[in-house]
């Protein structure tokens, strides 16, 4: 009992000194703790299936992020990774009987693949150019998919998949916990030395270069590790909603992902999960009004871009941390000195 | 006979009909510091880009250390030792200035000199400080001045531990207290040793410059261009007395 009192002496302290002080940490502490108690207080399915579905989108969100984001490659076809993801778990699972469990990280394969494949061929393109010819893609796939319609279903999609989980509660918790592991290890990949080096080929590819990195392997590692993530999404989708359709490669389902993460702030990973939180339930709950749905989508997306164009997290930082213009550590907005190098705060 | 650690051999490189680079031949030994001078767009910056693989030549060779380099890529070049700074300074404008440098200290060059260099910040804030910015390390490179960007160059440059560096006008836009800060930084590193962890060899460098009296001071040879071609080469006091030189800076009867 007395070790037991002695850890929890100790895991407040780390949690004062370090969450605590910061806002935005306990934002992303009470994120942590509410999407893993929400069943303690909730159950009505149709909650659970929005915050399944949510989780389902941030990781693609975050994906996209991490390869566009960071390294600038702008790929406006993300849907495809999506696709991929989806359509190749399902194949595995209704033609040859893998569980879910095999089929979504081997979906997540074959994603990669596709990244390698559509990374290939625009190593060498930038910019509009870039964002063209990777749009292009899912819907070449689209096109395959229904030129074979005896193995992927046409129009109608493989349908009757089996879900992770039976049960209400299981479901939930293995995609909400997915959620948060990958996108933490999404934020881990991007806080780390290639982090940087991925941030510094969205400034500026040729004097990364001079600086002897070689841009075509990182390049294609974002392209990779992007693919990675949303192919890991896709299948959680296919296999969630039990159905993989041509639904999941819609030039739409590429448009939401870049507009979730540049309302959220490009560049952070957590930005477009929380512009994902905040927009995808919103859609959901505006549903009995139908025909305005995609009006009021666009009117919050637009007003957000006009007043908070480094989107909508780096406004809400801002407001509630200052930077100490001496030691760069974040502070909160309510102090007059620096809590690590007492300098003053304007 | 011993291998020439630098060799360029008919280097030629033309836009559209514009001949930048003209056939261009000369030697370096190991540890010279070259001046390369020439009115504005005589070619240097083309030079030295043909030299780093940032443009592909039209034709003729450049050996570094008996090795060719024409076609390697520019990341593998940078990793054979030859490091090169920009003219119109590039810094990764979004990224702290410490983040800048980290990069060059991730190359695979600069982390294959044993374990203890793997500490890549701390590297990279000696490098820095071998620049002079280490005060400003957690600065974003965008509120940088021109003088401290064209430092911030030089850490990154020095950062991958040349053992040929291509400066491209070190002082350009440097008040002459910097321009005499840069001079003796350059100096410094050319004479070797440890900055910290940044180990330095003495790297040869070809320095492109218009600060002629400065350039003097540092560097052991000249070669002059114009339109291209090798104009002349030789000791500083050589390239200053001959009349040609003189003609294609000042024009026709400039020297008398």
């Amino acid at each position: 009992m007395v070790n037991a009192g002695f850890y929890l002496k100790r895991f407040y302290t780390i949690v004062r000194g370090e969450v605590l002080v910061l806002p935005s940490r306990i934002i992303v502490a009470l994120f942590f703790i509410i999407l893993l108690g929400l069943p303690l207080v909730s159950q009505n399915p149709y909650l659970i299936r929005v915050v399944i579905l949510t989780s389902i989108f941030a990781i693609l969100a975050a994906s996209w992020d991490l390869l566009s984001g960071f390294t600038g490659q702008m790929n406006f076809g993300h849907a495809l990774f999506f696709g991929v993801g989806a359509y190749t778990s399902a194949l595995l699972n209704i033609h040859l009987q893998i569980s879910p469990w095999g089929g979504v990280p081997l979906g997540a394969v074959a994603a990669v693949l596709a990244g390698l494949i559509v990374g290939i061929p625009c190593l060498r393109l930038k910019g509009t150019y870039l964002a063209l010819t990777t749009m292009a893609f899912p819907i070449i796939l689209m096109g395959i998919v229904f030129a074979l319609p005896d193995l992927t279903g046409g129009e109608l999609g493989i349908s009757g998949l089996r879900r992770l989980s039976n049960s209400l509660l299981g479901n939930y918790y293995i995609h909400v916990v997915a959620m948060l592991t990958l996108c933490t290890i999404m934020w881990k990949i991007t806080d780390s030395h290639t982090g940087i080096i991925f941030h510094a080929i969205r400034e500026d590819e040729l004097a990364v270069r001079a600086s002897g990195i070689n841009t075509t392997r990182y390049k294609l590692l974002a392209f990779c590790l992007s693919g990675l993530f949303a192919g890991l999404s896709g299948g959680l989708y296919a296999h969630y909603m039990r159905i993989a359709g041509p639904s999941t490669l819609e030039v739409s389902m590429s448009f939401s992902v870049v507009i979730w993460a540049v309302f959220g702030g490009l560049a952070t990973i957590y930005g477009p999960v929380a512009a994902v939180f905040i927009l995808f339930p919103l859609l959901e709950f505006v549903r009995f009004w139908p025909e305005y749905r995609a009006l009021i989508f666009a009117v919050i997306v637009l007003i957000i871009l006009l007043y908070m164009p480094e989107g909508l997290i780096h406004w809400v930082r801002d407001k509630i941390e200052k930077e100490c213009p001496r030691c760069k550590i974040r502070n909160v907005a309510t102090r007059n000195t620096c809590r690590i190098c007492t300098a003053a705060l304007d | 006979m011993a291998v020439p650690f630098l060799e360029v051999e008919a280097l030629t490189k033309s836009f559209g009909g514009l001949r930048a680079v003209d056939n261009v031949h000369f030697r370096m030994e190991q540890k010279e510091i070259v001046g390369l001078i020439g009115p504005n767009g005589a070619g240097k910056t083309t030079l030295l880009r043909l030299l780093t693989g940032i443009l592909k030549p039209d034709s003729g060779s450049v050996r570094f250390k008996g090795k060719q380099i024409i076609g390697m890529k520019t990341w593998d070049i940078v990793n054979l030792g030859v490091a090169c700074t920009f003219q119109n300074m590039r810094p990764f404008r979004r990224l702290p200035i410490i983040a800048n440098v980290m990069v060059s200290c991730l190359s695979p060059r600069a982390m294959k000199r044993g374990e203890w260099v793997k500490v890549v910040e701390a590297k990279a804030m000696d490098a820095l400080e071998f620049a002079g910015i280490s005060d400003m390390a957690l600065e974003k490179a965008s509120t940088l001045s021109q003088g401290d960007l064209k430092r911030l160059e030089v850490a990154r440059a020095v950062a991958t531990e040349p053992d040929l560096l291509l400066l491209d006008e070190p002082f350009g836009g440097l008040s002459p207290a910097e321009t005499d800060l840069m001079a003796k930084s350059i100096r410094r590193l050319h004479k070797g040793g440890r900055f910290g962890r940044l180990h330095s060899e003495g790297p040869a460098m070809i320095i492109v410059e218009h600060k002629l009296q400065q350039l003097m001071k540092i560097v052991d040879r000249i070669i002059v261009l114009n339109f291209g071609t090798l104009l002349a080469e030789g000791t500083p006091e050589e390239v200053v007395n001959n009349p040609r030189v003189i003609e294609a800076y000042l024009g026709q009867g400039g020297g008398q």
